[in-house]
């Protein structure tokens, strides 16, 4: 299998506005470190609650932000060291779908235009080929060919959706990043759009970098599964270990949070393990282990050094207890 | 024994440009005390119509409550005065939102905020109310309660909000609680907190809990007994466990399966085609007839009614007729 992505230590830092004129100027680290790897036609679930930098290191790693140091090699060339050009031209290797698909598509243009437009930027082809490929993609997501001229806010939640992903596929990527693509959907759309997804990764071999608060939906997706907690990969796995044997302690607990059907309030069940508050803020991130606080297992010495990412069987897990 | 909450044949209409629509139309619910009741569907079927006008809070016009009966203890809700409502809003049954920064006040404090709502419905002096409100922060779970009274909503993180919300909505010993979506907005390890402090806060004031929810696996976890809702209306109503085990109507199958499961590695998920129908284009047929892959010729002209054809009730003629 061939490297499509490889992030190495990726660093995110943004600075904080000043307290005063001549106050120090403070820096809130996103993203601390990040590394991982991403094979061609393999998708990668990037997991974690609000603020754990799960959309930064996305983002950084497409350089849609900013990053501070670290690699981004790209089928082997470093993308954060490439002219604004020739990053222009790398972009219709990498496309996008975003979370909300009303806010991600613009309500004046006519969708068959939106679909196009990629094509129109990066001068791919004629213009009668470029609208035979619109009405091919539109196929491809299942929208049908009389709906080209309609507006989006002519369209469901779920279509717009469809929309988005006919608009990635442009300008054929290879990497398709995913940020949260069915959280803004009801249930029984996020279901089509899943499907959709897995088919379109099978047919046209894409990789995704698929970021999602929702296990359930990153296990129907993904083949490897990175967790993030305060800017920090704690668990990196194959789908089969991360959800039979969860090493990280935050692992476990997102598993036992998760609502699932095999849990019945009728058959008396209590949730076996419980955490406590809210992640700490990244402004002043502890010393130690950034989970300490709320961890069941948490000793002295996670208070006081910081756990790297050491290999557990198939998973790395920055844990000094792992298991 | 008679429910706690009984709505009865309840039709809810709102004026629209597209002329009037109905909302809900004869839904019939019950909850008893001490019970949790999970409400179920996607958006736009009906679930925070009905919580809105057992709060008596459908706004008259455009909305109007056309027909049916709300009895909460035998008195039905949908006959008392504004003013007789006000004083059941809040003290015999609450109701917590969505979204806990839009329904806190963003100007006031959360301590004066809870201690209004208890001074509204007991007769205890400012202190005292003020003294209840932290006892009553501590007990939903908020640490240093008394520092966090004199705190405003901004200040607090999502999973807290929701638990002063949860603080207000019992700061009475409410007798039916009703939890619109209470943890869409709150990520999953809070979600988790959330539902096991509605637990606890069950046990402890013996409330009945209306649960919304689009989540069948918060069913499952919360809820004793479910109604599905489709398009306005109930479509199947048993104990949690029935539905969960054998569902029976397309439509609650279908939410069932089109979940993403932790527990199974699945190739492809169920889909249920399509999206719920525009109120206003509802025809004589079952609203689920276009996205339900057992339809007859029957489902198009005859709403099917919420009837017990064997194991639980469904509204489903493909289930009365023995087809599924």
């Amino acid at each position: 299998m061939s490297l499509l992505l490889d992030v190495q230590d990726l660093t995110v830092r943004f600075a904080l506005p000043r307290a005063g004129l001549f106050a120090p100027r403070h820096y809130l680290e996103a993203v601390r470190q990040v590394s991982f790897q991403l094979e061609a036609g393999k998708a990668l679930g990037i997991v974690g609650e609000s603020g754990s930098g799960k959309t930064t290191t996305a983002m950084a790693a497409i350089r849609l932000t900013e990053s501070s140091s670290g690699k981004v090699l790209f089928e082997g060339q470093d993308l954060l060291t490439l002219t604004d050009e020739q990053m222009r031209q790398r972009r219709r290797d990498v496309q996008l779908i975003f979370q909300d698909p009303y806010s991600s598509l613009n309500p004046r243009a006519r969708v068959a235009d939106i679909v196009r437009e990629p094509m129109d930027l990066m001068d791919i082809g004629t213009m009668a080929e470029r609208q035979a490929r619109v009405v091919e993609l539109f196929k491809l997501v299942g929208l049908r060919p009389d709906q080209l001229n309609l507006f989006p806010h002519q369209f469901s939640g779920g279509q717009r959706q469809r929309i988005s992903i006919a608009r990635a596929l442009t300008t054929n990527p290879r990497l398709l990043v995913c940020d949260e693509p069915v959280s803004a959907l009801d249930v029984a759309i996020q279901a089509q759009i899943l499907n959709l997804l897995a088919r379109l990764k099978s047919e046209l071999g894409l990789s995704y970098l698929f970021i999602s608060h929702d296990l359930g939906v990153v296990r129907h997706v993904c083949d490897d599964v990175a967790v993030m907690y305060l800017g920090k990969i704690v668990e990196k796995a194959p789908k089969k270990a991360l959800f039979d044997a969860p090493q990280h302690p935050y692992t476990q607990a997102l598993l036992s949070a998760a609502p699932s059907l095999a849990r019945r309030k009728s058959r008396g069940y209590v949730r076996p393990l419980k955490i406590s508050g809210d992640p700490p803020s990244p402004i002043n991130p502890p010393k130690g282990c950034a989970f300490a606080d709320r961890c069941p297992k948490a000793q002295e010495v996670c208070r006081l050094t910081q756990p790297a990412l050491q290999a557990v069987g198939d998973t790395d897990v920055a844990c000094h207890f792992p298991g | 024994m008679s429910a706690l909450l009984q709505i009865n044949d309840l039709r809810v209409t709102f004026r629209t440009r597209y002329g009037e629509v109905t909302a809900l139309d004869s839904v019939s619910l019950h909850v008893n005390a001490g019970e949790t009741l999970g409400v179920v569907g996607e958006s736009g079927c009906g679930k925070s119509i009905t919580a809105l006008s057992v709060m008596g809070l459908i706004p008259q016009p455009p909305g109007k409550i056309a027909g049916g009966e709300i009895l909460l203890n035998g008195e039905d809700l949908t006959k008392v005065s504004e003013a007789r409502m006000r004083g059941l809003r809040g003290s015999e049954v609450a109701m917590i939102f969505q979204e806990p920064m839009t329904s806190l006040n963003p100007v006031f404090t959360v301590g004066d905020q809870i201690a209004e709502a208890i001074m509204l419905h007991q007769k205890v002096s400012a202190d005292q109310a003020m003294k209840d409100a932290i006892a009553l922060l501590d007990r939903v779970g908020i640490p240093s309660p008394d520092r966090r009274a004199r705190d405003f909503p901004h200040q607090l993180s999502g999973g807290m909000r929701q638990r002063v919300m949860i603080a207000m909505a019992v700061s009475c010993r409410p007798k039916v609680l009703i939890a619109d979506e209470p943890t869409t907005a709150l990520d999953v390890t809070v979600q988790a907190q959330i539902f096991d402090l509605l637990n606890e806060i069950q046990r402890d004031f013996g409330a009945a809990i209306v649960l919304i929810t689009h989540d069948m696996g918060a069913i499952s976890e919360m809820a004793d007994r479910v109604a599905v809702m489709y398009a306005g209306r109930v479509i199947e109503d048993a104990s949690a466990d029935d539905v969960l085990d054998m569902p029976l109507h397309p439509y609650a199958r279908g939410l069932i399966n089109c979940i993403p499961n932790l527990g199974r590695d699945d190739d492809s998920l169920a889909e249920i085609p399509g999206v719920v129908p525009p109120l206003h284009l509802l025809g004589a047929g079952c609203a689920f007839a276009d996205r339900c892959a057992h339809k007859a010729p029957r489902c198009a002209v005859e709403k099917p009614l919420l009837i017990n054809h064997g194991h639980h009730p469904a509204a489903c003629h493909a289930v009365e007729e023995g087809r599924l």
